[in-house]
């Protein structure tokens, strides 16, 4: 009856591709035919019974051209002949060939990138891009910006917060480190939602502040700075918890000792160094128990708000560390994970001490590596990577090349440059990609289109409702599980039956996928959000010609991912658009970015 | 790929009778996997089906984070109460605070157990006393009868991850934990949703994607609380092309051989399609009921307009699904008022109010509301909240519920009594799988198909709880 929380996707007889990284030219050759043969065989027969409508094995006939007829897609593309891919580059895949790679690596690395972007980065690799991406200084921070602005109030208000994060979502040029920080905040979550008290939006915005201080640095950094941060330490309730009270029964609060555990450290299950569960007698072993979660509970103890310097109501206490209360701190001795800490005594020093001890236990176990490996590959690469990335990834982060565990940036560079991310070919395989959030499919456009807000406002708003907005706003879970699960499986689907999870899934649904095409409708028309506005000039020249229209989003939007054959349809529905008029002008390149925009080949991510 | 949790080995697989299946519920383009049983499926929901004339519902209103149950239906007798105030300090309800609420049931617990709604639950007493609120007493997931002893020695098989939220929603909602695909309510959708003439309102939600709701062949609809979402760039030409709209519908709905296109297609293909279908039949009908302002308010009154709309949707056997979340309650419960009592308060308003609407509709007797959660919490307190538990205190509601009354065990309230297994955490006496087989076999499903809704079910036996009157 157990199962793994990753379904055992990556079962041994996984397609060769993933085994064989040890030779490149067998990557880029046969895996990707090997894998589509496997998931076609396996979602029944060819699709026979089925009616054969997601798993054709033969390309469907290409669509008439007419507007509107019927269009059955092809996809992918023919499979390369092996011949030709041998005859490539079999070393790895360091520089992009053609601005639809540029493209498509800033779909993995950014939250969206201009033409002028596309066109700088010329000749350069990525690892070079990476280096100049980690230099980028820190902008302004989100505490420093709401103070200024004079979001300050200690009402529960986060209007600041949401303008402050769409700000440096939309135009903040540190953009790798935007990206990974939206990813951080989706694996260490906090929620505006469940933020209550002085200056909340201070709270959460000093929480997603350290995230970018640290998104380049140490992974056990990461893990203190958030561990003491007011936000986390309200969000899992661990803020003020006490020791044990023999007199009454009261237990130390087990929240954050759980979720640390479950969510950003070791997971529930032991896992290979490749992501993959250990099997004993053929099934999982929990990485814990309860005991566990109650001895690590007795570290968590002791801690609150530091109101040494300033009073509980100044803002200024939700954006520094919480300090040791000791008299609050279970000096015990604490048995978690097979490790025990010994008893400490009642001080500052010892309270400390111990959270250091548990912290690094934690960043120190063996499933921490593949576990928060695989889940930021799925955050920005792909849903379903192979053991073989996840244990390239995992290597990285035992191991910077320099003796150094944890390093955030080797890290980075191993989930974007590997293989498995960067080659061409890997990517056609039908079971290849993850959706793109909501979110980030905004962030698409408004970075490609230069949106600015002339007021400074950037009024964007909460989005998550799922009739006016998008289903989903950065910082606003529903829960610590985040928006969505790692393991979530969509049900009755091809996928389902192939072992696939895609984790945006669970937010996709009849109502969510409506109102994310109306939002979209209306941001690119430029009503109703506020002053947040594109800037659609360099479409202009082009505006005339359809096609060279097309040509153009789908490199900047959709990374060349629109088949040649919805091009044509899209076209001839555009053409419909007289340009005559400067409202024809501007009705053709909205419905364009719409038509774009709402297609299921832009929004899964490949 | 996909693990099962229930077979049914004596019966083969036949295709063209699972073509067919899959053809009758338009689940072709959905369903690509070889599913073993689903022809023994089409044969059990066709024989259900043919059961089906008259309406009925099942709606889940789940209480997402652990409802604080020893906050909410209360230990009144001396000996539990005294247990009670003493571990929950601060967070305990004052006797007298219970005492206008105290349960009265037509037939008194064994050993004068008293139990009290919470003062917030108050507006679900004149349902309890009308007949209609049941209360299910330490009900939580099993995959067998445990004992605390049992649970002790490791040497009876238990639910995977205990006390981890969503783990516990999910084998709440299907018997497996995260990642499971299909939930019991969306099982019984399998076997009785042919009977509606729109298949594809059988298992609704209100709420977001929800496991409970996912059956072998049913989809869950999700509808939002202000109904069907319009695509406006369909509905209305697309900046003024109606050939940008139509080729809008078109590559929303497009087929794929990518799969994770493909997937996406097919909720696209729903939207659009049953939009066109919704739409109508709620303007159509007439839901003059009123509810509390409130997120679950609006949840349930949307699930009442889509019971008025049955006739429109010729259905005839629906699941719903609503959900509340804020209930892992860590810290700050607060007592007679504050965080806990206003949660459980809103769902009472919204609760009586659907429950009135029921009645309003002239379904009150067709419509079976109960209560879910992630799991119970602790007894003893942290500083101002309880931590994770595992059995629980639900209410079932409804005309056709045997209301005024008790369903299980009543568990004791002590200090390593035997339903605690540390901290005031309750060892289930009354599991998921009877709830669920209880409130299948009220909606139609035979005795042996109950076996593909809840596949513990063996395990258990009394497989009917007995709290529907028939």
């Amino acid at each position: 009856m157990i199962r793994p929380s990753q379904p055992d996707i990556d079962s041994p007889d996984r397609p060769a591709h993933i085994d064989a990284n040890v030779n490149p030219r067998l990557v880029k050759t046969h895996a990707p035919l090997a894998f589509a043969a496997l998931l076609l065989s396996a979602c029944g027969g060819g699709g026979g019974d089925s009616g054969g409508t997601t798993a054709a094995t033969t390309p469907a006939s290409p669509p008439p051209a007419d507007v509107g007829a019927p269009a059955v897609e092809s996809r992918p593309p023919a499979p390369p002949n092996p011949q030709t891919v041998a005859g490539a580059s079999t070393t790895k895949f360091t520089s992009p060939a053609n601005q639809t790679d540029v493209a498509r690596f800033f779909s993995q690395a950014t939250l969206g990138a201009n033409r002028d972007q596309i066109n700088a980065f010329g000749t350069s690799t990525y690892d070079a891009w990476l280096t100049s991406q980690f230099s980028q200084p820190l902008t302004q921070s989100h505490c420093s910006w709401m103070t200024a602005n004079g979001y300050t109030s200690v009402a529960n208000l986060f209007d600041g917060l949401d303008n402050s994060l769409w700000r440096k979502l939309i135009s903040s040029p540190d953009t790798l480190r935007q990206r990974i920080v939206l990813a951080l905040s989706e694996i260490f979550v906090v929620s505006a939602n469940g933020i209550t008290g002085y200056s909340p939006q201070l709270v959460v915005g000093h929480f997603v502040d350290l995230l970018e201080a640290n998104a380049f640095g140490n992974f056990r950094t990461l893990l203190n700075d958030i561990t003491l941060s007011p936000a986390m330490g309200t969000y899992l309730t661990y803020k003020g918890n006490v020791k044990s009270d023999v007199v009454n029964g009261s237990r130390p609060d087990e929240n954050y000792a759980r979720e640390s555990m479950q969510l950003f450290t070791v997971g529930l299950y032991l896992l290979n160094p490749d992501g993959t569960p250990v099997l004993v007698n053929g099934a999982p072993v929990e990485t814990y128990g309860p005991d566990d979660v109650t001895g690590l509970a007795r570290v968590f103890t002791g801690w609150d708000l530091d109101t040494s310097n300033f009073p509980i109501d100044d803002p200024r206490v939700y954006q520094i560390p919480m300090v040791p209360r000791q008299k609050d701190f279970e000096t015990g001795s604490k048995t978690f994970l097979g490790s025990t800490i010994e008893a400490g005594v009642q001080s500052a020093a010892s309270c400390a001490a111990c959270l250091s001890q548990a912290l690094d236990i934690l960043f120190n176990h063996p499933n921490t590596a593949p576990f928060f490996s695989r889940q930021l590959i799925q955050r920005l690469v792909t849903s379903n990577p192979s053991p073989a990335y996840v244990s390239r990834v995992a290597a990285a982060f035992r191991d910077n090349g320099a003796g150094v565990r944890g390093d955030m940036k080797a890290v980075i560079r191993q989930v974007l440059l590997d293989d498995e991310a960067r080659s061409p070919v890997v990517s056609v395989a039908p079971g290849f990609g993850k959706l793109r959030e909501p979110m980030v499919r905004f962030l698409n456009w408004a970075r490609g289109f230069n949106v600015t807000s002339a007021s400074n406002v950037w009024g964007v708003g909460d989005l998550s409702d799922t009739v006016t907005g998008i289903g989903q706003s950065p910082m606003r879970s529903p829960s610590v599980f985040n928006f969505f699960r790692p393991g979530y499986i969509p049900p009755q689907t091809a996928m389902g039956a192939n072992g696939l999870v895609g984790a945006e899934f669970q937010i996709t649904n009849e109502s969510s996928l409506a109102s994310y095409v109306n939002f979209m409708r209306r941001a690119v028309a430029g009503s109703g959000i506020d002053d947040v506005l594109p800037d659609y000039s360099s479409l202009m020249p082009i505006v005339a010609d359809s096609s060279a229209l097309l040509a153009e989003l789908n490199t900047v939007i959709a990374a060349g991912q629109i088949s040649t054959s919805n091009l044509a349809l899209m076209k001839a529905a555009l053409d419909t658009i007289p340009v005559t008029t400067p409202a024809g002008i501007r009705f053709r390149i909205n419905a364009s970015l719409v038509l774009i925009m709402s297609s299921p080949q832009y929004i899964v991510q490949k | 790929m996909v693990k099962e949790t229930h077979h049914f080995p004596g019966l083969k697989p036949d295709n063209s009778a699972r073509r067919e299946f899959l053809r009758r519920t338009g689940a072709m383009s959905v369903l690509a996997s070889a599913t073993p049983w689903a022809a023994t499926l089409a044969a059990m929901s066709e024989a259900a089906a043919q059961t089906a004339t008259d309406y009925k519902a099942i709606v889940c209103i789940f209480l997402a984070g652990g409802n604080d149950h020893a906050n909410t239906i209360v230990p009144y007798d001396d000996a539990s109460y005294s247990t009670y105030s003493r571990l929950r300090g601060s967070i305990g309800l004052p006797l007298s605070s219970l005492t206008p609420t105290l349960l009265k049931p037509t037939i008194p617990l064994p050993g004068a157990r008293t139990f009290a709604l919470a003062p917030a639950l108050s507006p679900l007493l004149p349902v309890f006393n009308a007949g209609d609120l049941n209360v299910l007493l330490n009900v939580g997931t099993l995959v067998q009868p445990l004992t605390k002893t049992q649970y002790t020695n490791k040497a009876t098989r238990i639910p995977p991850k205990l006390f981890s939220h969503n783990d516990q929603q999910s084998y709440w909602q299907s018997s497996a934990p995260e990642g499971a695909m299909s939930g019991w309510g969306g099982r019984m959708g399998d076997l009785l949703g042919s009977a509606n003439g729109t298949s594809s309102f059988t298992s609704v939600s209100v709420a977001g994607n929800a496991v409970y709701l996912s059956g072998q062949s049913t989809a869950p609809y999700q509808v939002s609380t202000s109904g069907p979402i319009p695509i406006l760039g369909i509905t209305s030409p697309l900046f003024g092309s109606t050939a940008c709209s139509t080729l809008l519908s078109n590559l929303i709905r497009q087929p794929s051989n990518q799969l994770l296109e493909s997937t996406h297609s097919a909720i696209g293909a729903r939207t659009i399609d049953l939009y066109g279908q919704l739409s109508p039949a709620l303007a159509g009908s007439s839901m003059t009921s009123t509810f509390p302002a409130t997120p679950i308010g609006s949840q349930l009154a949307m699930v009442a307009k889509m019971i008025a709309a049955r006739h429109a949707l010729g259905t005839r056997r629906q699941i719903f699904y609503v959900q509340m979340g804020g209930f892992d309650t860590h810290e700050n419960m607060g007592s007679v008022t504050g965080a806990h009592a206003t949660l459980i308060g809103t769902v009472a308003d919204a609760m009586a109010s659907f429950h009135q609407a029921a009645t309003d509709l002239g379904v009150s007797n067709q419509v079976t509301s109960f209560t879910a959660s992630d799991f119970g919490r602790t007894l003893s307190i942290n500083v101002g909240g309880s931590d994770h538990g595992w059995g629980s205190m639900h209410l079932l509601m409804g005309g056709a519920v045997s209301g005024k009354g008790f369903t299980g065990t009543a568990p004791v309230f002590a200090d390593g009594g035997p339903d605690d297994i540390g901290q005031g955490r309750l060892v289930p006496t009354t599991s998921v799988d009877q709830l669920g087989a209880t409130l299948g076999k009220w909606f139609g499903v035979s005795s042996t198909d109950l076996l593909y809704v809840m596949p513990n079910l063996a395990n258990y036996s009394v497989k009917d709880l007995g709290f529907m009157k028939s």
